[in-house]
């Protein structure tokens, strides 16, 4: 009412004697009040045709224009839904509406189409109608523009998880590895093996911590085992000592090497009980200069360790630390203890107690002492070490937290050394403080800080790794799955890893299998590595006769791979201790090994079986019977298989292997009961005698 | 013996009463006819309005404009308020369909906010001119404070909307706008828990001050507004150099009436 008084009043002629302050600055003020108008009304129609030609309604007119001349337009139409469409699931908290623009994600026939956002969707595990599309992508699934959505803005800050990355996604539901997953398979076991979890905490969604798997030695006897100069070389450059160390490089100064050599060697004391019973073996020079080398090969020592060939390759295991300049790091008085038994040193240790000879233990190490740099340790002179010195190690190794991985007297581990990592897959990028020049992205950010973590300020602690771009990539994946989202999952989604197994056989077997490291290379009942086979069925699957011969003189199975299983020179009665134990405790529980005779079968019946083995199942293209005829290479050599296996084991076994040995590649062939009968009885006959009956 | 009926009749006898309530007491019927008709309901508007007192040059029409942007934000605010759960789930999913899904629903969410922005803006200039016009002096002192108050409701709108789309800017500006009302000597806790209906920014707090922002408030400032418009009626009309009503002019020289 006022403002149409307010009308009235400029629309009546003036009758001032000078224009009013209205007329002075807008001129005509019908003219002026019009046009005024005019612009109210189509700033107004701003918001409206923002709204029709909003970006969604573009790509959906662009996708009907495309799919017009396609031979499949009328099925795709038919699927066509017009407007903004959303998979809501509420559990999760996802509003997805990517599928408004990404309209052919679902589309099965849209095989040629490249141009986004129309391309159908990769073949993948699971419906997206189930799980969205955030879930695994991020970016912000409620928005309706493309920037909103992709990247990161004001308002969100999780923009679109590189392809590179995506693995990662996987990992926030599954924790144990999959299949399709490699990349961040590999960064989870990179993440084990050098031990992140010695510093930063990971807390697991279904309780209790990431752990470590790499076995910092203690460094409570390190005087016993090595020289102040290699400690002082080794912290300066782990990785100039050995290419393939695990340890980092914390970038020491020179006084800084000295001091924490001086108070490790301080520290150290000598080890109870008497380890150095050879202190002269080593002495002895062997008569055959090719002796040490040809025992180290016999006794699989590049299972697990490696060594650096002329060629600069780093050939053998990763398990045990490399020994390419051994000879200039350890005493060989200690050399000759450990190799006689590491246990003494180490009661932990994944290195097996050889029952060596003291002869082999001197022939093996004067080997390993010549496996060294004579230039090594050339250039290192430390004067006697001070106590000034030594307390200042003692700081330094609580300051660079040397005790979070390795056992140091007189110093605790440090609780909450680093900062925990248990969301780190989703923190905040407002909360990241980002080294200059570098994309203001988390995942930017991580693999930035595994590149060069002392790059991003002075006085960090975290050390340098020498990781490769694809290793930085893995971890990376890894790190990213450690997020909100992992930490929140509805319990129906969550795949947990299996617990780690702390399985432990009882008795005298219990401790000879310890002291023998069986479980470095096998696993029983859940426990132990998978480098060799599973021995948790063993006793129902071999013959107790062959089980004593084969720890007696260990042969590989398999013509295709390299024999592994180390001849550890045990006695008679470890023998039949071992054998006895694994005959009569692993077994399973689903047949009874006693139910079909180990031979005896009916010669009908064998031939039978050996018509049904080459003709029918034509088993001879995996395994070999005939060492002559047969070419076999995939499957284990089954010459000798009626003295090796148990006849009910085999008998189930070609029934159906999977559920004997979930994931072995040996096909179900369905078989009939008469002819799984029939092979069996075929291949029980195929024994070690009877071979040697017919080579007579 | 002075009774409280004295003390009474005294207080309403007082200068800081007769601001208020012009027509004091009477007993007669005349009086009480007066009462009635001196009403604010009946009297929102001007009998009369002089034109010369319409020229933009003597208000810069910032009470109308002020005004204006109310009412701008009472209507985009009724239609905000048709997609907004004030619950800590669905507060901030809100906002986002807002700007993504509802059909001019960023626009709404625009006005709203920049009008609001607008009003403290016009509020503020409407205060500054009536100061330095001098428009504030009797027989005007009371509008002034109704001024104030309305003042005061403006940045209380302000402050309680801000809390409502839920985001890490609202919770944290309140929660230090929350604690900077915990300062308060003595019963500043009590305030604190009052205002937030718990002692964080949470659920409660969020409850609050969508009812203060939708309800509370907006019903204070009409109330406020009424009373605003008719005592400028009562005062003697839009105030300028030239208006002063003869009984408190010192020039009391009749003007031309236009």
């Amino acid at each position: 009412m006022v403002l149409g008084l307010a009308l009235e009043s400029v629309v009546e002629p003036s009758k001032h004697r000078r224009p009013s302050l209205w007329s002075q600055l807008f001129g005509d003020p019908i003219r002026a009040f019009g046009s005024l108008s005019l612009l109210l009304l189509l700033s107004l129609a701003i918001a409206p045709s923002k709204d029709h030609f909003s970006q969604w309604r573009h790509y959906q007119n662009s996708y009907l224009k495309m799919i017009r001349g396609r031979g499949d337009a009328v099925t795709l139409r038919r699927h066509f839904q017009a407007g903004i469409q959303q998979i809501w699931i509420p559990e999760l908290g996802v509003v997805d509406r990517c599928t408004t623009c990404h309209v052919g994600v679902k589309e099965a026939g849209l095989t040629d189409v490249s141009l986004q956002p129309f391309r159908r969707h990769p073949v993948m595990p699971h419906d997206i109608e189930q799980f969205g599309c955030v879930i695994c992508h991020r970016g912000q699934g409620a928005a309706t523009t493309v920037e909103e959505a992709h990247m990161s803005t004001l308002a969100w800050e999780e923009p679109m998880l590189p392809a590179r990355y995506l693995e990662s996604s996987c990992g926030q539901c599954h924790r144990a590895p999959l299949t399709g997953t490699p990349q961040l398979n590999e960064g989870r076991r990179l993440m084990a093996r050098y031990g992140c979890a010695h510093c930063h905490t990971v807390k697991l969604p279904e309780g209790g911590s990431l752990e470590a798997e790499d076995d910092a030695p203690s460094l409570s006897h390190i005087a016993e085992k090595t020289t102040r100069e290699w400690i002082y070389a080794w912290v300066k450059d782990p990785q100039a000592y050995a290419a393939t160390a695990r340890m980092p490089n914390f970038k020491l100064s020179d006084e800084e090497a000295r001091d924490i050599s001086a108070f490790l060697i301080a520290n150290s004391t000598p080890i109870s009980g008497d380890t150095f019973s050879l202190p002269t073996a080593a002495q002895n020079t062997p008569s055959d200069p090719t002796a040490g080398a040809s025992l180290y090969g016999e006794s699989f020592c590049a299972t697990c360790h490696a060594v650096q060939n002329a060629a600069g390759n780093v050939v053998g295991g990763d398990i045990g630390p490399e020994l390419t300049r051994i000879g200039n790091k350890v005493r060989p008085e200690w050399l000759a203890a450990w190799i006689k038994n590491p246990r003494v040193y180490d009661p932990l240790t994944a290195m097996p107690h050889y029952r060596f000879s003291d002869a082999q233990v001197a022939v093996l190490t004067g080997y390993l002492q010549t496996k060294s740099d004579s230039e090594f340790l050339a250039n290192v002179h430390l004067d006697p070490r001070t106590p000034e010195q030594v307390a200042h190690g003692k700081l330094l190794c609580t300051e660079y937290g040397c005790a979070s991985c390795h056992e140091i007297s007189g110093i605790k581990k440090a609780e909450n050394f680093a900062p925990e990592l248990t969301r780190i897959g989703s923190k905040p990028i407002s909360q990241l403080i980002f080294a200059a020049g570098m994309p203001h992205t988390l995942p930017a950010y991580i693999s930035g800080k595994l590149r060069q973590p002392r790059a991003f300020a002075a006085g960090l602690k975290m050390p340098q790794y020498n990781f490769t771009a694809a290793q930085i990539d893995a971890i990376t994946t890894a790190l990213l799955s450690l997020n909100e989202r992992a930490q929140t999952l509805p319990a129906r989604l969550s795949e947990p890893l299996s617990p780690a197994s702390n399985y432990q056989p009882a008795g005298r077997a219990g401790q000879l299998m310890n002291d023998l490291a069986c479980f470095s290379c096998h696993r029983i009942n859940g426990r132990g590595s998978d480098l060799a086979p599973d021995l948790t069925w063993e006793g129902s699957v071999v013959q107790g006769k062959w089980l004593e011969e084969f720890l007696r003189n260990p042969n590989t199975l398999r013509p295709a791979l390299i024999r592994r299983m180390p001849k550890f020179n045990l006695t008679a009665d470890e023998i039949a201790t071992l054998s006895d134990y694994i005959m009569t405790v692993y077994q399973t529980p689903s047949f009874d090994r006693e139910s079909m005779p180990n031979s005896g079968y009916p010669a009908v019946l064998v031939e039978e079986g050996r018509q049904l083995f080459y003709s029918k199942y034509a088993c001879q293209s995996c395994h070999i019977v005939d060492p002559k005829a047969d070419k076999g290479y995939i499957g284990p050599t089954l010459t000798e298989v009626g003295s090796r296996l148990n006849a009910t084991w085999v008998y189930h076994w070609l029934k159906d292997p999977q559920a004997l040995r979930p994931g072995t590649i040996e096909p179900n062939r369905n078989l009939t009961e008469e002819d799984a009968r029939a092979l069996t009885a075929f291949l029980m006959s195929q024994k070690e005698s009877a071979r040697q009956e017919t080579r007579k | 013996m002075v009774t409280s009926a004295n003390y009474f009749d005294q207080l309403r006898k007082s200068r800081v009463w007769r601001s208020i309530f012009r027509s004091g007491t009477g007993a007669s019927t005349l009086h009480r006819s007066l009462v009635i008709q001196q009403d604010v309901f009946l009297h929102l508007f001007p009998t009369k309005v002089r034109r010369r007192m319409l020229n933009i040059g003597v208000t810069w029409y910032l009470g109308t404009l002020t005004f204006g942007t109310f009412m701008i934000l009472v209507s985009t605010g009724i239609l905000l308020m048709l997609y907004y759960h004030p619950s800590v789930p669905q507060a901030y999913s809100d906002t986002k369909d807002l700007q993504f899904v509802v059909t001019s629903g960023l626009f709404l969410r625009n006005l709203h906010r920049w009008s609001a922005h607008a009003m403290v803006f016009l509020v503020f200039a409407h205060m500054f001119r009536v100061f330095y016009r001098g428009a504030y002096r009797p027989p005007r002192e009371f509008n002034w404070i109704i001024g104030v108050i309305l003042l005061l409701i403006t940045l209380l709108l302000s402050y309680t909307g801000y809390l409502l789309p839920w985001d890490q800017l609202a919770f944290w500006a309140i929660t230090v706008g929350s604690n900077i009302a915990s300062a308060v000597p003595l019963i500043g806790n009590k305030i604190h828990f009052l205002l937030l209906g718990g002692n964080f920014v949470n659920a409660n707090a969020l409850l609050r001050f969508y009812v203060l922002h939708c309800m509370i408030l907006p019903l204070a400032a009409m109330v406020f507004i009424a009373i605003h418009f008719w005592r400028i009626r009562k005062d003697g009309g839009l105030y300028s150099h030239s208006s002063q009503p003869p009984a408190i002019s010192d020039r009391s020289a009749p003007k031309e009436d236009r």
